[in-house]
């Protein structure tokens, strides 16, 4: 397709990245990036959840048909989980939510599973600009433009 | 699961090449002995256009037809109502299709429905007509007889009437049963197999007229030809649905879907007593209705079908047994199982399970290991 060859990035083609952070890892470690004014891009609109293992696919499903162009879930550490055991739940979530990703046509690169601790907020800033990018490469999401769903 | 070592081997005499007949007197006689205390079976309707279920206690009433091709509602679903607040404090015989065991061992699993006190007894499934056309077969011969005599001559005839899940059946030998009535490897117009699979089994068929089986081989042969053959049909139609994949394809295939949710209606694993779908999630002000709009310029009314498909395919497909009731359910015939099967293939594979196997297998949201998926996530 032509869309692909096109480069998104010198357009200004500019994300809307949906991001669902856990309450004891993820948002403390976006709240030290603030805090320590770490610059990274305001692509990714922050929404707080008490479990990345909380996040039901059907939120990620959501963002996605309604046009954000990327959907980015943060989570504690493996075994470093406020409830034990969220996140090994959330990896399991993500990977069928893969395969229903693989229906719709949609890149699984669009949906982002990443641990990141209270401590982290270098790595925040970072994954939240690597992801713009690599979302800016992929280009808007395709299913922005159907009103028919 | 049963051991296949231990299991004995019976035939049940058909008399006057009356499979509906013989098999209704064996149940009578079982349900008679008062080993069970009621039990659960299909039975025509007296308009003759469909079979349902009924919870049958006196025996005398009993007017089975274990074999009328047609899956009105999921039986699973029904042993889930008869047992989920408390178990029967006797025993009670379930009949089964294969795909509605499978059904149950997955709502067991949920905690949705009890084994106590359940005897199931699996029925050989040569599949299912739609229920809407069911009506339309009596020319000469019923539904019933139709099928039975496809089966005896081994013609292909009543494939073609089948409902599309029952052609791509994924099991059509009923697994993890007391009691099996089988169809295949019998010369049905003299006999029907009875294999008893556990010790109640055993204890129910013992004191029935019975017969001992001659040779067991012919059995094992045509079960597994037929599970071939179903299988082989299986990987075809997962191979020709491949090309229903990507944003345009999914959305013109739900382009006649109006939200009506029957399909989860039907369907034996949606279990919630409140769906998130009928609840007040999706409520929203006016405003919203309309920054909605502004963002594509416009969008279709009732919002969220695609999102509820989705959504529930998300729920629900890796206990999905095949069943195609959702198929079945839905007012614009969308052929759903397109799709579905396609998605719990992969998705099921993906975990490496096989649901309606075991109720020891827990389903794979509830469970986890930690040095897997190590792909996902970090990378």
């Amino acid at each position: 397709m032509n869309e692909e060859k096109k480069d998104h990035k010198k357009e200004g083609f500019e994300p809307k990245i949906v991001g669902f952070l856990c309450n004891w890892c993820s948002y403390a470690g976006a709240d030290l990036a603030g805090t320590s004014r770490i610059q990274y891009p305001p692509n990714v609109r922050i929404i707080r959840v008490m479990c990345s293992g909380s996040v039901d696919s059907m939120y990620i499903l959501r963002a996605l048909l309604e046009g954000a162009d990327g959907v980015f879930v943060g989570g504690c550490h493996p075994g470093d989980c406020h409830y034990i055991d969220g996140n090994y739940k959330a990896r399991r979530r993500m990977v069928l939510l893969e395969n229903i990703l693989g229906t719709l046509g949609l890149e699984k690169e669009r949906v982002w599973l990443r641990w990141i601790s209270a401590s982290e907020g270098q790595k925040f800033a970072d994954t939240m600009k690597e992801m713009t990018e690599a979302i800016q490469k992929l280009g808007p999401n395709p299913i922005a433009k159907h009103w028919n769903l | 699961m049963e051991d296949e070592k231990k299991m004995t081997n019976k035939v049940l005499k058909v008399n006057d090449n009356d499979v509906v007949k013989s098999t209704n007197e064996f149940l009578r006689q079982l349900l008679a002995s008062g080993k069970i205390q009621a039990l659960l079976v299909q039975q025509s309707t007296s308009s003759k256009k469909v079979a349902f279920p009924v919870l049958i206690s006196d025996s005398k009433k009993l007017q089975a037809d274990i074999a009328a091709p047609v899956l009105p509602v999921s039986t699973a679903s029904i042993v889930s109502k008869i047992t989920k607040v408390q178990p029967p404090a006797k025993p009670i015989g379930v009949v089964m299709r294969p795909c509605q065991i499978r059904a149950l061992i997955e709502l067991v699993k949920l905690n949705q429905a009890s084994l106590s006190n359940i005897v199931i007894i699996g029925v050989d499934c040569p599949g299912t007509f739609p229920i809407n056309t069911y009506s339309e077969f009596p020319e000469k011969l019923t539904p019933t007889q139709f099928l039975l005599e496809t089966l005896t001559k081994h013609s292909d005839e009543a494939k073609k009437y089948l409902r599309s899940s029952c052609k791509i059946c994924k099991d059509p030998i009923p697994t993890h049963a007391d009691i099996v009535l089988g169809f295949y490897g019998a010369d049905i117009q003299k006999e029907i197999i009875v294999e008893a699979h556990s010790d109640v089994g055993k204890d129910l068929v013992k004191e029935l007229p019975l017969e001992d089986e001659k040779e067991g081989k012919g059995r094992e042969k045509a079960v597994k030809e037929i599970r071939e053959e179903k299988n082989k049909k299986r990987a075809a139609f997962l191979k020709e649905k491949e090309e229903i994949k990507g944003i345009e394809k999914i959305a013109e295939f739900f382009d006649t879907c109006v939200n009506c949710h029957n399909c989860r209606q039907a369907c034996p694993i949606c279990y919630c007593k409140e769906c998130l779908f009928d609840s007040s999630v999706f409520d929203a002000e006016a405003y919203k209705f309309i920054r909605k709009a502004n963002v594509k310029g416009l969008f279709k009314m009732p919002p969220d079908a695609l999102l509820f498909q989705l959504g529930r395919m998300n729920h629900m497909i890796l206990s999905c047994v095949e069943c195609g009731l959702c198929e079945q359910a839905c007012p614009n015939n969308i052929p759903l199982m397109d799709v579905f099967i396609p998605v719990a293939e992969n998705a099921q594979k993906e975990f490496d399970y096989y649901p309606g196997k075991d109720t020891a297998e827990k389903i794979p949201m509830i469970v986890y290991r930690e040095d897997e998926f190590l792909e996902v996530g970090e990378k």
